[in-house]
């Protein structure tokens, strides 16, 4: 517990195995990290109306969909890191990225309380879906401030990165948006039966999204 | 008794920590300390505002003054541990020099200020229950010094998290030479520089952290006063320790603003 603890300080300070470009990537910590923390948010997020099956199903989907998204980018980011001359500081931008993935997991892993103590309450769904949409936010802030820190020196000895950090965010969010649209519901409609995908769940979030903006 | 009053005044006039403790990490005051002063406190405010029940025409109740004075330091207790994980993540994200325990004594602290500052409004509490038959004024009263005190809580912590990054000038000779060659620039050590060289004054993540701080506290204490209401005890209704789940504090607030405001 207590070096469980201390691994979880460690990231969200930036320190020891996880200080920006130094040494190995903790590949199997970073892991945990999304396992653990993403289901925990899950299950959180899936406990609005108390229902158990619902619960194991978000648990499942969050850290999958945390590690998906990650996994689907990490190719193009090689590849634009190579186009933009940064090939030799690839192994210390994949470094910040994924300790990034990992912070993210364990500062949504700490918010579960929060959403649990709304479902608790017995709070409306759209209620529910705003706080749990304003406490991913949160999440993703503290994963930019993780990935600044990563980036810092990388930026201060090339400029280029800039560039590289953009192209990963914009990539990432992106494919994220697409991917939680997939994996939908998380927290779970009332009435509705807990399922892994909904039926027609293979539809684009910005077909749909756009066709609703325009009224069609 | 008096040791209590002591504890109680030394916290008032900021005497739990000095700067330099703060900025090497530490706070002063024992935990123990900081959480028994934050239940009397909070018992003897709760009890003040469960006087509306005894003193209403209809369900009198003195039972409402015993779960008031149990309920109160218990919303502010049960927020903080709902939210101290997410605190601290946000904290520790800041790099700040307070670790776990210390963090968690930090806030302790702004707790105790709230609550005892919340205890000296008691009386006033008290006069009005007295001379008010109003339940919306009384919900409004007891907003706004709940708002004041949590105002007061929040300036003692905002000022304690400006000491606790506060680094002093450094001198020239302190000033680490600048680094000149692509080599002495090397990414592995580049955390070290960053934390040797000495802060600007104008730090800005005291601030951040207090913002986010505030969002994450505030979010979490409304709707946990929410599930632990009813504080006040409506006219009319008979005495619950609490209510049924649903809605949210925000909707309660409205439409007992819209009801004072009408004058129902």
């Amino acid at each position: 517990m207590r070096a469980l603890l201390r691994d979880v300080d460690g990231l969200l300070r930036g320190e020891h195995d996880f200080a920006a470009g130094r040494g190995r990537i903790p590949w199997v910590r970073v892991a945990l990290c999304v396992a653990s923390g993403g289901a925990l948010h899950g299950a959180a997020l899936g406990s609005l109306h108390a229902r158990l099956d619902q619960m194991c199903v978000s648990a499942l989907k969050l850290p999958l969909l945390i590690a998906s998204s990650t996994a689907l980018c990490i190719p193009s980011f090689y590849a634009i890191n190579a186009v933009l001359g940064l090939r030799e500081d690839f192994s210390a931008a994949l470094r910040g990225v994924l300790a990034t993935q990992a912070t993210v997991a364990v500062v949504l892993a700490s918010l579960a309380p929060i959403v649990a103590l709304f479902s608790a309450s017995a709070i409306g769904y759209r209620e529910a879906v705003a706080v749990d949409g304003a406490l991913y936010c949160a999440a993703s802030v503290a994963g930019h401030v993780a990935l600044a820190r990563h980036y810092r020196p990388l930026i201060a000895r090339r400029q280029r990165h800039a560039w590289a950090r953009l192209a990963w965010l914009v990539l990432y969010w992106f494919v994220t948006i697409q991917l939680a649209w997939l994996l939908r519901p998380f927290v779970g409609a009332p009435g509705m039966p807990a399922t892994f995908l909904r039926s027609g769940a293979w539809s684009n979030a910005y077909v749909v999204l756009t066709q609703a903006f325009l009224g069609s | 008794m008096s040791v209590a009053w002591s504890a109680a005044d030394r916290l008032l006039r900021g005497k739990w920590g000095t700067s330099e403790e703060l900025a090497s990490g530490r706070v002063g005051m024992g935990a123990s300390v900081l959480l028994g002063l934050g239940l009397v406190g909070g018992a003897v405010y709760g009890a003040a505002m469960g006087l509306f029940g005894v003193l209403r025409p209809a369900h009198a109740t003195g039972k409402q003054v015993l779960a008031d004075a149990l309920k109160l330091p218990l919303l502010f207790l049960l927020t903080l541990v709902v939210a101290f994980p997410s605190l601290y993540a946000f904290s520790a994200l800041a790099d700040s020099k307070l670790r776990f325990v210390q963090t968690l004594k930090l806030l302790l602290v702004a707790i105790a200020v709230n609550l005892v500052l919340l205890a000296s409004f008691a009386p006033v509490t008290a006069f009005f229950t007295v001379s008010t038959t109003s339940y919306s004024f009384m919900v409004l009263l007891n907003v706004a010094f709940l708002v004041l005190s949590g105002a007061v809580g929040l300036a003692v912590l905002s000022k304690a998290l400006r000491a606790v990054y506060f680094q002093p000038e450094p001198s020239n000779a302190a000033l680490p030479p600048e680094a000149s060659s692509e080599g002495e620039r090397e990414l592995g050590s580049s955390a070290e520089p960053r934390r040797a060289v000495a802060r600007p004054r104008s730090d800005p993540r005291p601030r951040r952290i207090f913002i986010a701080w505030f969002a994450i506290y505030g979010l979490v204490g409304s709707q946990m006063g929410w599930i632990l209401r009813p504080f006040i005890g409506a006219p009319g209704m008979e005495f619950q320790l609490f209510r049924a789940r649903g809605g949210s504090f925000f909707e309660g607030f409205l439409t007992a603003l819209g009801q004072f405001l009408t004058g129902r």
